[in-house]
């Protein structure tokens, strides 16, 4: 899922992208394909185990980088929420707040009303000002690290450097005990789903030490952290503070949740195949290994209990635009018919690895609009891409595609496909720190191609498009990995992004993806799908249409 | 004395070695840890306060000089408030797992001492047996069942042989559990149900040298004229390997101690297999997500203990082997003096003239994985 290197932090459940497999593991699964791998409804009680190859849990809102419907979900409720479905696009829905909150005319200030009566854990009322605190720390340097899109609107965020030193930030009012007002620098009609990461979780004044808070941090949500013990196991237990009326998207199920931490995902996915006993209230939060997908797929014993996400994550092949060799547009167009999608898929385990991607926007996400600019048969179009090259004059092509280790396999697939053109390629894998030093961050000399993945944060094109594609989001440890610098495209992404209407802005962002395509910056190959799997005592595991992971908060067990 | 503090100033520079190489490797590599703490988006100014706040906006050789400095004398990061405190002996912060370094490694090195001395006591027991029981009937079925067995010990993956045990105990005769830790503190039989599998399975994989080596070295010993002269004055067989086998005692002593240091340290591909919050697996995990500071502080403490453990066995050997602490008292003498009045005398007595029982160094070895 998300990104490679913070383990932790993304891992479990957060957010973006999805990079390495190996990652991934951590934290989000999915479900999909229509997926409802429960077998019954569940009743409440009972111990859930969720097993996890990421050696530690992030429970701090500000340094958190999980989906909202992960395991931070659990703990920390936030304004809004997710309700998603295996079959509807996810919604986003009122949680500490009555609704998703309020523009102002010109869609630059929001305002968000809590619910009456609602508690932390230690029974401090959960106000507006908690909320505000909340944010606040998520803009201290020592606490970095989290999710960081408020962080960039919030007016007067640039200059503010947390709540320890005494300041406060005056973009955010808080008029009284249940309204709090936000203050943008522009109009952003995303707000309510921004306002459903974690850094929206309320934190009071008085939290304890904000270096351990990770740790030990106040819930707001159905658990509270009882046990926590890095590389070993966490332990959540009821919040008896919480209140399940003012809840619409927590079930609140298991009276006890473990993770069992730093786990070996083949011998946890072995353990579930089997069913054994001790893994029966179980699932495993990362991908199922390939080996253990394909015994799965084939075992009669596991039948509806390995769940297989939705078209998700777009996986995709990035073509630095400022490499001298690609600087070519017709270059980059030949390549996107050159490439072998169907090979690339049959690498990544077949069918039940994703479905052919041809749009930036994946599927699930409002406002998309299916498309494809180069031709419909996924094992590409040799003819163009040669006649292409011709007309570019591009001959002896070679490129080098710098990839992670567990990508390899992929990125031979894509070296068989270009060599059908004539392009050479050479490939150079790196482990995960290493390419994303020299590939997210470095000045981009070390490469021509890469291969990556995108799960967005919120289930917006917003989000799809703008971290990929925006010049502002070049290096750094940024994922702009073409090096896609039109300025063109950054003002498109600025209108659509201010746009407050949903309907409006969709428009504006199915016309940005189209444009992007046409300068050719990345060859999307497959919107991915994930498999986990769950044991015979777990319920209600699902995954919706957004995100590719199963959600958290709805499992119970059968009983 | 002098010797002593010779040999104490030259595991000093072993260990100073082994941080500033570690350092230097992971300083030179093309990974940027600030990235891990710089949020997404991540600004570049948000890129540089990290780094900044980290530490590791400094050239190399000052990062490994404050390293140095802070396990004796502490540090802290940021300030204010929300500083990070290291307390002396600081081996650097986890920014990921938000803890000490050295607080992670005083979590992890009890289950590594756990998995340590449990696996020691079964390797050697089962080594030095099944290797002195093949040596009495070299070349009979016993042995060659013995000596087949250590080479597919010897030569087999440990990742292999740990997915196996879990086929077999874990999920064929549900009989033990697949994986996990439960600390000795918390439940005794748990504790030992979850350990049982990963030391044997190190007992069988790391066995198989002491098995090998004991197995040549006692039917070196069994031809020597000691033991000829032994036999022709009617000694039992059963006294007689006795003699034997205290011969190896020295070598043995060696590999335990070589090997001890190492299980310490953590065994990396064990842990991971078995699910056990151990030294190995804390720097595995460490290496995947360029927590530098905590691969540091991992690879100095396996460092220590590896050095105390062979200088442990150095101060042993003269309590096994006479004729070393007859040396060290008259030395220098002639080895063969030495040899003349050592052991093989003591052992059988009026043969005087035997015994070159030159200790057997230990052998180039298969180890599971030291980290």
């Amino acid at each position: 899922m998300n990104r490679p290197i913070r383990r932790s932090r993304t891992l479990l459940g957060a957010g973006a992208l999805a990079i390495t497999a190996a990652l991934a593991l951590a934290g989000c699964s999915a479900g999909g394909n229509g997926a409802d791998g429960s077998d019954g409804s569940g009743g409440t009680g009972g111990t859930l185990t969720i097993y996890t190859t990421a050696q530690d849990v992030e429970f701090d809102p500000a340094t958190s980088q999980n989906l909202a419907v992960t395991t931070l979900g659990l703990t920390a409720r936030r304004l809004t929420a997710w309700r998603t479905s295996p079959d509807a696009p996810t919604e986003v829905v009122p949680d500490l707040a009555t609704d998703t909150g309020t523009p102002s005319e010109d869609g630059k200030v929001w305002t968000f009303t809590l619910k009456e009566g609602l508690k932390l854990a230690d029974g401090t009322p959960i106000t507006s000002e908690t909320v505000k605190y909340g944010l606040e720390r998520s803009f201290a340097p020592e606490l970095s690290g989290g999710l960081t899109y408020h962080k960039v609107l919030l007016e007067g965020g640039d200059d503010y450097a947390g709540p320890f030193s005494g300041e406060h930030l005056d973009s955010i009012e808080t008029p009284d005990d249940q309204t709090i007002v936000f203050h943008l620098n522009r109009p952003y009609g995303d707000f309510p789903w921004v306002a459903s990461t974690p850094a929206f979780a309320p934190v009071p004044e008085d939290a304890g030490d904000p270096k351990t808070y990770a740790t030990e941090a106040i819930s707001s949500g159905p658990y509270s952290i009882e046990k926590y013990s890095a590389g070993n196991e966490v332990v959540l237990e009821r919040n008896d503070e919480w209140d399940p009326d003012s809840d619409d998207v927590r079930v609140g199920g298991p009276d006890e949740i473990v993770f069992k931490l730093a786990q070996d995902s083949s011998v946890v996915a072995q353990s579930l195949i089997a069913d054994r006993t001790d893994a029966q209230d179980a699932f495993l939060a990362t991908f199922v290994p390939p080996a253990q997908l394909v015994q799965a797929q084939h075992d009669p014993k596991v039948g509806d209990r390995l769940v297989t996400s939705g078209p998700g994550a777009l996986e995709y092949l990035a073509m630095n635009t400022q490499s001298p060799a690609l600087s070519d547009v017709r270059v980059r167009q030949a390549i996107e018919y050159a490439v072998d999608k169907s090979a690339y898929r049959t690498a990544k385990g077949g069918e039940i690895s994703g479905d052919y991607a041809t749009t930036l926007i994946t599927p699930g996400i409002a406002g998309r609009q299916e498309y494809s600019l180069y031709g419909d048969d996924p094992a590409g179009d040799v003819d163009r891409a040669q006649a292409l090259l011709d007309e570019a004059g591009a001959t002896d092509l070679t490129l080098r595609l710098v990839v992670t280790d567990d990508r390899v396999t992929a990125a031979e697939a894509i070296q068989e496909g270009l060599k059908r053109a004539g392009i050479s390629v050479e490939i150079q894998s790196l482990d995960q720190a290493a390419w994303a030093a020299e590939v997210t961050a470095g000045d981009g000399s070390a490469y021509d191609l890469t291969l990556s993945s995108w799960q967005p944060d919120i289930p917006s094109a917003n989000a799809n498009i703008q971290p990929l594609f925006e010049s502002s989001q070049i290096g750094n440890g940024n994922y702009n990995l073409a090096r896609y610098d039109e300025p063109e495209v950054d003002a498109a992404i600025l209108d659509a992004s201010s746009t407050v209407d949903a309907e409006e802005a969709g428009a504006k962002w199915a016309a940005v993806d189209r444009r992007i395509l046409e300068d050719a910056p990345v060859v999307p190959l497959i919107y991915s799908r994930n498999s986990f799997l769950h044991g015979s005592g777990v319920a209600d595991f699902t995954i919706g249409e957004f995100p590719a992971y199963p959600n958290y908060l709805t499992v119970t067990l059968a009983r | 004395m002098i010797r002593m503090l010779g040999r104490a100033a030259r595991s000093l520079a072993v260990l100073v070695v082994v941080v500033a190489l570690t350092y230097v490797i992971f300083y030179l590599g093309p990974a940027d840890p600030a990235l891990s703490l710089c949020g997404r988006p991540c600004a570049p100014e948000d890129l540089e306060a990290a780094r900044a706040f980290m530490g590791f906006d400094s050239p190399w050789w000052s990062q490994l000089g404050a390293f140095i400095a802070a396990i004796f004398a502490g540090r802290s990061y940021g300030a204010g408030d929300v500083a990070f405190d290291c307390a002396a002996p600081c081996l650097g912060y986890s920014f990921q797992l938000h803890q000490p370094v050295s607080t992670l490694i005083g979590e992890r090195l009890p289950v590594s001492f756990a998995i340590a001395v449990g696996a020691i006591v079964l390797q050697t027991l089962i080594g030095v047996a099944a290797g002195a029981w093949s040596a009495r009937r070299p070349r009979s079925l016993g042995d060659r069942a013995v000596t087949g067995a250590s080479v597919v010990a010897a030569s087999a993956p440990p990742f292999v042989v740990g997915l196996l045990a879990i086929v077999l105990f874990a999920f064929t005769i549900e009989l033990l559990p697949t994986g996990g830790y439960v600390p000795l503190t918390e439940n005794f039989g748990e504790w030992l149900r979850h350990l049982i599998l990963p030391w044997l399975v190190l007992a069988f994989l790391n066995g198989a040298v002491y098995a090998r080596l004991v197995r040549s070295s006692m039917i070196e010993q069994l031809g020597l004229d000691y033991i000829r002269t032994a036999r022709a004055a009617g000694l039992s067989e059963r006294r007689i390997g006795h003699y034997a086998l205290r011969n190896l005692a020295l070598p043995v002593t060696a590999l335990v101690a070589l090997d001890t240091g190492a299980l310490l340290g953590g065994t990396v591909i064990t842990e991971r297999v078995f699910g056990l919050p151990g030294m190995g697996a804390l720097l595995l995990d460490a290496t995947a997500t360029t927590d530098l500071p905590v691969i540091v502080g991992t690879t100095l403490v396996g460092a220590v203990l590896i050095v105390a453990a062979n200088l442990a066995a150095d101060l042993l050997a003269p309590l096994l082997d006479r004729r070393l602490a007859s040396r060290r008292r008259f030395s220098p003498t002639s080895s063969v003096a030495a040899a003349a009045s050592a052991s093989p005398a003591s052992i059988a007595p009026g043969v005087a003239s035997a015994s070159p029982t030159t200790p057997v160094p230990p052998p180039a070895r298969h180890q599971e994985d030291p980290s």
